[in-house]
């Protein structure tokens, strides 16, 4: 219990460093030397520093967006098994509450969102509402698939300890296109290239950081570090998906988890730098496959896994 | 069952005085609403007692010799009972307010009249224990229904949308004769207790032509159509009931006919899947089109059936599958759904009917920050959103998530269950997220941004009643969503007195799964406090101004700028097209200053498209080749008559 609860603290800390490796990738493609691995944590500091301007259109859901947000990306965290460990909750059936609480969040996103009355920013919400359907029904796939393989409902039970291993071994092929399909839920959902581009310069072209144009100040903040935990929250199980290893050293399983992680970013890192964004009606195409792959996943199991 | 005849009472009481009273409008109404929630009030208690207390009750008037009426009160009937009397004591309270400024008092007396009846047939139907009984308040039901959606019958629009409620409910009405005349043909009797021994071929055919019947009054698609268009037509606490009331005895049909036929085939509950999880998605699909609020609401009527749906297949699926505890947690998770969605969508249509009556319009793309002048309505409309949405800690979700369990459950059995279940488990994750679409848009365009005419900014919300009304439903989201173990015994209830073959129910297993939701939904609030105290302490005594919102760049923006629902949802829409064909109409623009100019869309619902040209032109085109029958001499009617008993009488 108090190593789980170590490592959430550790997870809400350590997401915004992350993160900063993926900049730090794209730089090096540029050729460019590419902000300090600590950028994220100077940026949080400077927008806790400020004050804030508030529109005037807006209401109290302008200022309950990034509450809700946050608050929803580390209620999820905690029941996210970090690096094998136990989490700290876990019930069966969590899966359904975390994808809710992430819906939740989203819910308050938009509002916040609509409730600036600029069109930019309703445009963010219209697509911030749409590709995240997709994904759901992909991430529930997915679970179809696990629930198939174990018979359990909740994280603890696909991630933590022996269990991932385990996994592999009664479905090794069908969980490498899992991989994929999680990989394409993770960039969507995060708002990565191809489904998204968070450098952007051009607000009509933006899908989240449109959404956030007229947050400012700590409410800003809270919306970054939201956005930092919800990427390690599903970098955390694509890490523990492809080294599920346990060593039988307590320190190297943390090691290998912390590789798993900085694989993952890296990957998404030089995603962004190698290929454009896709046009906006192309999008839904490129979350379907993550669909398609664990449907397609689930239907060997069927065959060939008894 | 002494109490729940004399709660009925008093409410045809109330509906009958404010007939009598009519010349004393205020007096009548205060009179009216008094006894119909009284009477509400003691029929609520008599079912929750009779919840509590499981035992069957029964009473029989034999005055009509072979047509005796025949009532009994189980499990099922008296948690229907308790939807029925809980809502029905709400919109009562709500129409107080509501129907001040009728203007016309025989209107209002009418209405209340037509609603007391509605009442007390819709709680007869569900307690009515044969054929006939059932039938006759069901048609009771129906017929007052039609009165209370033709209440604004000087508009052609009320007419029309009177007068198709008035056909799908008769044809619906048909479908169950024809079923209740199969079972009449091979028992003999009015009774429900015979259906059991039926051949299976019969018990197949009864259940698809109740199941047809039935879900035309629930609304599933395709038998929705005349839903969109009836709910909007009533004054809002009418719609209340009727979305979320009467379209549930329905589903109570359902049930009941499943229960009876007691038939366990996988049949049935894959059929009502493929109903819950068309119905769900298209519902929610139109909804997202709709430019009217009410009508926007109804079709997700048709959206919440289908999950309540859903749900049911998936406990039947359990059922004929031999899974007691799939079983269990589709029906649970499917009647707990029923309480749920009476509950926020009476609360929505509460909300939308207050809109209407301080704005006059139920045009969404005319409204806007409406959330800033009515701050109970708007609070509490967003609390309804978020529970309709299935979100966490609302009462939605809880119901979805036994659903949920109850779908994971067949994913480990064979593989005719395993691919319901997929299609079940799948399509709920699509029908929630779009489903958050659809009231993101509302509460989006509605309630915030900047009021987009002129309707929508001189805007107040008074009307204690109706604040009062929409609250006690908002708390009741909440409380439920907390601690869902304070009602689940009700649906448990209900489910224990069906008597499936999985008695007895491991209560103990539902009751951990309630707890972890509370423990969930504890930990969540817990979890904001601290970035609330974050947030306060690096707010502290900072400078904090107020300023227009950031236009990126473009500094002279108007409220005509902001995105519209229309524009919001037309990107999703575009997914959907082959299933929501879209109508647009603006006319090209031309020159360097284009002049004024407009744009007009329309989402067509397919099952309405195809109706016309499916059913109604062929049933046109036959009457109109057999129209020399009818030669307006009633002596020649007489002869058909004559003719007609003569022909029976030899061929039976």
């Amino acid at each position: 219990m108090i190593e789980s609860i170590i490592l959430w603290l550790f997870a809400i800390s350590a997401a915004p460093f992350f993160s900063a490796m993926i900049l730090k990738v794209k730089a090096f493609f540029g050729g460019r030397k590419g902000p300090p691995l600590l950028i994220n944590y100077y940026t949080l500091i400077k927008l806790f520093k400020k004050g804030s301007v508030y529109s005037t259109s807006t209401t109290i859901m302008f200022k309950l967006g990034p509450i809700i947000s946050l608050g929803s990306a580390i209620t999820v965290l905690m029941f996210l098994p970090i690096a094998g460990q136990q989490a700290i909750f876990s019930f069966n059936g969590d899966i359904i509450f975390i994808l809710y609480t992430m819906g939740l969040s989203r819910f308050f996103t938009i509002a916040a969102a609509m409730d600036t009355a600029s069109p930019f920013e309703g445009m963010g919400a219209a697509r911030e509402a749409y590709f995240p359907i997709i994904c759901e029904a992909a991430t529930f796939m997915i679970f179809i698939l696990f629930y198939r393989l174990t018979g359990e409902l909740q994280l603890s039970a696909y991630f933590s300890g022996d269990n991932t291993i385990a996994l592999w071994n009664l479905a090794g092929a069908p969980l490498l296109f899992i991989i994929f399909s999680f990989f394409i839920i993770l960039l969507t959902e995060n708002s990565r290239v191809p489904a998204d581009d968070p450098a952007t310069h051009l607000e009509l072209t933006m899908i989240h950081e449109v959404m956030v144009l007229d947050h400012s100040g700590p409410d800003l903040g809270l919306i970054e570090l939201g956005s930092f935990c919800k990427l390690f929250f599903y970098s955390t199980i694509i890490s523990r998906l492809i080294l599920p290893f346990d060593l039988g050293f307590p320190g190297l399983a943390f090691v290998l988890y912390l590789l798993g992680l900085a694989l993952v970013y890296i990957a998404v890192g030089v995603i962004e730098s190698i290929i454009a964004r896709y046009r906006m009606d192309a999008v839904p195409q490129f979350v379907l496959t993550s669909f398609a792959l664990a449907f397609f996943a689930t239907i060997i199991t069927l065959e060939f896994i008894r | 069952m002494g109490q729940f005849f004399i709660s009925i009472l008093i409410i045809l009481f109330g509906g009958f005085f404010s007939l009598i009273l009519v010349r004393k409008a205020k007096f009548a109404k205060i009179i009216t609403v008094f006894l119909l929630s009284i009477g509400c009030l003691s029929g609520l208690m008599d079912a929750v007692l009779n919840l509590i207390q499981p035992g069957i009750a029964g009473a029989s008037f034999k005055y009509l010799n072979v047509f005796f009426l025949a009532f009994r009160m189980d499990g099922l009937s008296g948690f229907f009972l308790v939807v029925i009397f809980a809502v029905c004591l709400l919109a009562t309270l709500y129409s107080f307010h509501y129907m001040e400024h009728s203007g016309n008092d025989v209107r209002t007396a009418v209405n209340y009249f037509f609603f007391s009846i509605l009442i007390a047939s819709m709680a007869l139907v569900v307690t009515a224990a044969n054929m006939i009984t059932f039938m006759l308040f069901w048609e009771i039901m129906s017929l007052s229904s039609f009165f209370l959606v033709i209440y604004k019958h000087h508009k052609a629009e009320s007419r029309k949308a009177g007068y198709l409620y008035f056909v799908f409910s008769h044809v619906g009405a048909m479908f169950i004769f024809v079923a209740f005349g199969i079972v009449y043909g091979y028992t003999g009797s009015f009774g429900f207790d015979a259906m059991g021994s039926l051949p299976e071929t019969a018990k197949i055919l009864v259940f698809i032509f109740s199941f047809v019947g039935f879900g035309s009054k629930a609304g599933v698609f395709p038998f929705h159509v005349w839903l969109p268009h009836a709910h909007p037509a009533a004054p809002s606490h009418i719609s209340a009931v009727m979305s979320g009331v009467m379209i549930k005895i329905g589903i109570y049909g359902i049930i009941k006919m499943y229960v009876l036929l007691n038939f366990h085939t996988p049949i049935f509950g894959n059929i009502v899947i493929v109903a819950g999880v068309v119905s769900g998605i298209l519902g929610v699909v139109y909804a997202l089109g709709q430019h009217d609020l009410k009508r926007l609401l109804a079709y997700h009527s048709v959206e919440n059936i289908g999950i309540i749906l859903i749900g049911l297949g998936i406990g039947m699926i359990g059922v004929s599958s031999k899974n007691p505890l799939m079983a269990v947690l589709g029906f649970t998770g499917g009647l707990f759904h029923v309480l749920n969605h009476s509950i926020f969508k009476s609360l929505l249509f509460m909300g939308a009917g207050m809109v209407l009556h301080k704005t006059g319009t139920r045009s969404i793309d005319a409204l806007g920050g409406l959330i800033k002048k009515m701050k109970i309505t708007g609070i509490t409309f967003i609390i309804g959103s978020l529970a309709i949405c299935g979100l966490p800690p609302f009462n939605g979700f809880v119901g979805e998530f036994f659903i949920y369990i109850g779908g994971f459950k067949g994913i480990a059995l064979e593989n005719s269950v395993f691919a319901a279940s997929i299609f079940a488990i799948v399509s709920l994750a699509v029908i929630g997220g779009l489903a958050l679409a659809c009231f993101t848009k509302v509460v989006g365009v509605v309630f915030q941004g900047e009021p987009r005419t002129k309707a929508a900014v001189d805007v107040d919300e008074k009307g204690p009643t109706m604040l009062i009304s929409m609250s006690i439903l908002a708390g009741a989201c909440i409380l439920i969503g907390i601690f869902p173990q304070m009602i689940i015994w009700m649906p448990i209830k209900a489910v224990s007195a069906l008597g499936l073959g999985y008695n007895p129910i491991d209560f103990e297993s539902i009751l951990q799964m309630t707890a972890n939701i509370t423990l969930a939904a504890t930990i969540f609030l817990i979890t904001l406090l601290p970035v609330i105290a974050i947030r306060w302490f690096f707010y502290r005594g900072k400078i904090i101004r107020r300023s227009g919102t950031w236009g990126c760049g473009f500094t002279q923006p108007t409220v005509k700028m902001q995105y519209t629902g229309s524009s919001y949802a037309s990107f999703i829409l575009d997914f959907f097209r082959p299933v929501a064909p879209l109508d647009e109409d603006h006319p090209k623009i031309t020159g360097r200053f284009p002049l004024k100019t407009y744009y007009k869309s329309q989402v067509n619902d397919i099952a309405e498209l195809n109706m016309k040209r499916v059913v109604v032109n062929p049933v046109l085109f036959l009457f109109d080749k057999l129209r020399w029958i009818q030669q307006g001499d009633i002596h020649l009617y007489i002869g058909y008559i004559l003719l007609a008993i003569i022909l029976l009488l030899v061929f039976i």
